[in-house]
């Protein structure tokens, strides 16, 4: 085995600095809030723990079946039919103590294809899916319960279920089936019709090279069109799902034939009302079959307690199917509902409840002044909720769900932030729902501060005692920052400064907009805010940042695969203005590209798989009678650029100004052979571990030491020089320039979006080394803000004075993850300290940080042994994830992070 | 419906928790679907189970003949909610 490169830089004098503020004692310290859900959460959390993922082809084989059947229907009619009969058709399932219920599918953890957006990989698989469904099964029922490696993944067949990609299980006997509503699609399919009409791009062969190349790491039109949203629960609260049928009926009545005086859309308005008022039918259908369910399962039930919870959800969801909810149990359950049928409509990552605490605190108001309900009570209902988001899945390919995912589903809920009028928003409500997220540990839903100065002490340190448990959240975004922002990007549609106060974050840190609405509630108005902005995170959906800075020096060939990507620019890079020239060159060619090609796959998406019940929930629909391919939210310029390893670029540009350019000690010829030979160590794929720690050199003769040495000892991001932090200010001011000049199909302007998630790995993994010494394969760095591991040196108060040289409100996002060790917080003078340094950064208007308050041991253990470490949680990049159903790659990355010893 | 076929899975007791197990609503016990059904089971309502279905050539399809133009189906389709839905004599 070659020497480490740890070993290496210890013995040059060099070491790698992953500890900062002291070392950490040798004995495992556990986090030190430690609490206990309620009786009946733990129960339903244990029964997700054991759960594995699960696929179905219920909902798929009767949208497909009734829409076979409404050939030469108008568009959106003939979606909204198919969409009723497949909600009419879910089996419900509900299971024992339960309070809250319905899922997606009538498994626990249950998903399902929607084919008719893609159905390429089932056609691209189809002859090992077949062989696998047709094997006997070998296995037996008592092998198949030890099986649980990676969590609830099924991560490859056994028995009588088929892995989907590498993470969802199919029953063997629904894979034929499943594989003939694939065919219904072949070329009917958003994916089919955008592969056709996205070649008319004259720039698609560089698109197409770039996707080949894993340079970008995903298309949005037919992957994940909808999400990365904030809900919007006023119209189901205040009118119910019959008061919405009425407002539909009453509408048609007043458009029928009539423009309007829009000749272009005006008369669509009539079939839009009749599609909503269809799909909602469908909804209410759905939910009077578990009211079935729970009075067959009252009849047959035994237990007089379990009885008696049967007819009372029986009782709440035979209301909320026609009514307005009258109480908070019947609340909470209407926006779990609703949640879930736009989950089913389409699919979606990041469809975020948004400022639930403030939604819901009309009815916990009124319940607790009423003593109908008293705070256990409502603890109890959150934990419940938490453990049902946490059981959603989104279905999608192993590249969109494992690569970019890690599995995750990234719905946020905000508490804090400002009211209408500018006043704290913070409520008793959501302290409940800090200490539900605090007591009831799960991945979902994720929790964020909106933090503003004027938020109460105690409402802070309350959130600070949650991020002590290690959950990873609440994360803290910037309020005043991303109402900037909201003003910025939305000003042109009408945003105020009213408006911008409602905004909240859709998916792990997206900022999307939102307006407020008047509730009234037993003759009592209260203003809740709710999402009106079309999805985010669409568009360009992941450009890993140095490997265009490859490409630069590589005259645009990619040197892992040999492909040429973009053309040769055949300049000699003589001087750094000129190769940073030639960088922003390549990268508006690939922006442009993917764009341009987002763009039609986003009005293929628009035109054949339009959402008709999320524009239900969205502002403007009764008054416009447009959806959401008619611009009929009310925010609309949510397109962006999503980049990653935006620290591991500006290194690598920092690294070559300074060795090359400004200080000679390297030729650019000798840094790009270096790179060629990586440095002289192993790929990161032979070593077997993603972190740049672990690699092994591949022989001892000492080639590349020289400049491998002068790469990692080059000025790096995050210890407040300004020699390196003047490269990632240039960076950002290029950046959201450059995006302001992309239009979506929208007829609105892009703008960054800053957040890696888990796609620091594949598109670490596909990139060769780079100048600042980092080697080929290992991961980037996390997020956004946060330094590459071990390079920050000099303390959390300069690496905040590195990431803030630059205007967070130009962008939807920043990201900055931070490890911090649990003595470094302990007690109440810790968690002062923790408050404190969140409200540095804060202060100094950086957008988001996020606590990984853990143990690196406990990780390194956990790695080693996964099964002893299921309800392990860490934060990934704007997301908490289970463990042992993270990839390695991240998870390595995650052990490397720089640790936070002290503050 | 032929003893063979007879599993937990196949039991209107049967709450799936994932492909491969779920509770039982009689016993609250979490046991495996494909093992072989107890004294309490009762015939779940699938396609196969329905006097409109009838199998096709090729394994795990079939198709509905309630509707005249006989869409194709799957035997193991869940039919609790399908208003054509005709058990079969036992």
């Amino acid at each position: 085995m070659g020497k480490k490169l740890t070993e290496i830089l210890e013995e040059s004098g060099l070491p790698m600095n992953f500890e900062v503020g002291g070392h950490s004692p040798a004995e495992t310290v556990a986090r030190e809030i430690q609490k206990e859900p309620c009786h009946r959460a733990g129960k339903l959390r244990e029964l997700y723990y054991n759960t594995l993922s699960s696929a179905t082809s219920e909902f798929p084989y009767w949208y497909t079946r009734f829409y076979r059947q409404l050939d030469g229907e108008l568009p959106v009619m003939r979606r909204a039919l198919a969409l009723k009969e497949a909600f009419a058709h879910l089996t419900p399932t509900i299971y024992p103590g339960e309070l809250l219920v319905m899922g997606r599918a009538h498994y626990y953890r249950g998903s399902y294809p929607m084919p008719w957006l893609s159905e390429g990989y089932y056609m691209a698989k189809e002859s090992e899916l077949n062989k696998a469904a047709m094997a006997t099964g070998g296995a037996s029922a008592d092998e198949l319960s030890h099986y649980g490696a990676g969590g609830g993944n099924v991560t490859e067949s056994f028995g009588h279920v088929v892995s989907l990609a590498g993470k969802f299980g199919m029953r063997q006997e629904e894979v034929p089936a499943t594989l003939r509503i694939a065919h219904e699609w072949v070329n009917k399919s958003v994916d089919d019709a955008c592969r056709k009409y996205e070649r008319m791009i004259p720039e698609y062969p560089v698109k197409e090279a770039i996707m080949r190349n894993v340079i970008c790491q995903f298309d949005s039109g037919y992957t994940l069109p909808q999400g990365r949203e904030v809900m919007n629960y006023f119209y189901p609260l205040q009118d119910g799902f019959d008061g919405i049928v009425s407002i539909c009926e009453k509408r048609k009545a007043e458009v029928a034939g009539q423009a309007g005086g829009d000749g272009l859309i005006g008369m669509d308005r009539l079939y839009n009302y009749e599609a909503i008022k269809l799909v909602v039918e469908g909804v209410q259908a759905w939910i009077t079959n578990y009211v079935k369910e729970a009075r067959r399962l009252e009849a047959l039930e035994e237990d007089a307690a379990q009885k008696k919870e049967y007819g009372q959800i029986a009782e709440r969801l035979e209301w909320i199917a026609h009514n307005p909810p009258r109480t908070f149990r019947e609340a909470i359950q209407l926006c779990w509902t609703t949640h879930l049928a736009v989950l089913n409509e389409d699919v979606a990552s990041g469809l975020s409840p948004g400022r639930m605490g403030q939604v819901l605190f009309p009815y916990y108001e009124q319940d607790a002044e009423a003593g109908r309900i008293n705070d256990d009570e409502v603890l109890e209902w959150l934990e419940l909720q938490r453990v049902k988001f946490t059981c959603i899945d989104c279905f999608g390919s192993a590249g969109v769900v494992g690569g970019v995912l890690s599995g995750n589903t990234f719905n946020n809920v905000a508490v804090g932030g400002l009211t209408k009028d500018g006043q704290s928003a913070a409520n008793q409500l959501e302290m409940l729902i800090l200490e539900a997220g605090t007591r009831c540990v799960s991945t979902q839903p994720t929790l964020t501060v909106l933090y503003d100065e004027k938020l109460p002490e105690d409402f802070l340190l309350k959130a600070i005692e949650c991020n002590k448990t290690g959950t990873g959240y609440p994360a803290w975004m910037n309020n005043r920052v991303g109402m900037d922002f909201m003003m910025r990007q939305y000003g042109r549609e009408g945003m105020n400064l009213d408006e911008a106060r409602a905004w909240a974050i859709g998916g792990c840190l997206e900022s999307s907009p939102g307006s407020w609405f008047e509730l009234e509630l037993n003759g009592r108005k209260y203003n809740i805010p709710g999402g009106t902005g079309q999805p985010t995170s669409v568009g360009v959906h992941f450009l890993g940042l140095p490997k265009i800075l490859e490409l630069v020096l590589f005259d645009g060939v990619d040197q892992r695969t040999g492909d040429r990507i973009f053309p040769a620019h055949g300049k000699k890079l003589e001087t750094y203005e000129e190769l940073w020239g030639q960088f922003q060159d390549y990268f508006h060619l690939a922006c442009y590209s993917l764009a341009t090609a987002n763009n039609i796959q986003h009005d293929i998406w628009r035109k054949q798989n339009m959402s008709i019940f999320t524009s239900m929930c969205k502002a403007n629909w009764i008054e416009s009678g447009r959806l959401i391919h008619q611009l009929g939210y009310k925010y609309n310029a949510t397109f962006s650029v999503e980049s990653c390893g935006t620290v591991s670029l500006v290194n690598a540009l920092i690294a070559l100004k300074s060795l090359v350019f400004d200080n000679r000690e390297v030729t650019l010829n000798e840094m790009r052979d270096a790179i060629r030979h990586n440095f002289g160590f192993k790929t990161a794929e032979q070593v077997g571990s993603y972190s740049l720690a672990d690699q092994e050199k591949l022989d001892d003769s000492g080639t590349y030491d020289r400049i491998h040495f002068l790469a990692l000892s080059a000025p790096k991001f995050g210890n407040d020089d300004p020699y390196a932090d003047e490269i990632m200010r240039q960076w950002e001011e290029y950046f959201y320039t450059m995006c302001s000049d992309l239009e979506s199909l929208y007829g609105q302007p892009f703008y960054p979006c800053q957040i890696s998630v888990s796609s620091h790995a594949p598109l670490g993994a596909a990139t060769v080394a780079t100048p600042d010494g980092r080697l080929a394969g290992t991961t980037f760095s996390d997020g956004s803000m946060s330094a590459y591991p071990g390079t920050d040196r000099n303390g959390p108060y300069a690496l905040f004075n590195s990431a803030t040289v630059w205007d967070h409100s130009r962008s939807q996002n920043s990201q900055m993850n931070m490890k911090v060790h649990p003595s470094a917080v302990q007690g109440s003078r810790g968690a002062r300290k923790l408050l404190d340094l969140t409200r540095s950064y804060m202060r100094k208007g950086g957008f988001h940080i996020q606590y990984n308050v853990v143990d690196s041991k406990v990780l390194r253990e956990a790695q080693q042994n996964q099964d002893k470490f299921r309800d392990l949680v860490v934060r990934v990049a704007g997301f908490t994830q289970y463990w042992c159903e993270i990839g390695k790659p991240i998870q390595d990355e995650v052990v490397a992070r720089t640790e936070y010893e002290g503050m | 419906m032929s003893q063979q076929l007879k599993r937990h899975c196949d039991c209107r007791n049967y709450a799936s928790v994932d492909v491969v197990k779920g509770i039982c609503h009689r016993t609250k016990d979490l046991i495996l679907g494909d093992d072989q059904h107890c004294q309490h089971f009762v015939p779940l309502a699938k396609c196969r189970n329905c006097s409109h279905y009838s199998a096709s050539g090729e394994e795990f399809l079939g198709s509905c003949n309630a509707e005249p133009a006989k869409p194709w189906t799957y035997p193991d389709l869940i039919a609790v909610t399908c208003k054509m839905y005709h058990a079969q004599a036992a």
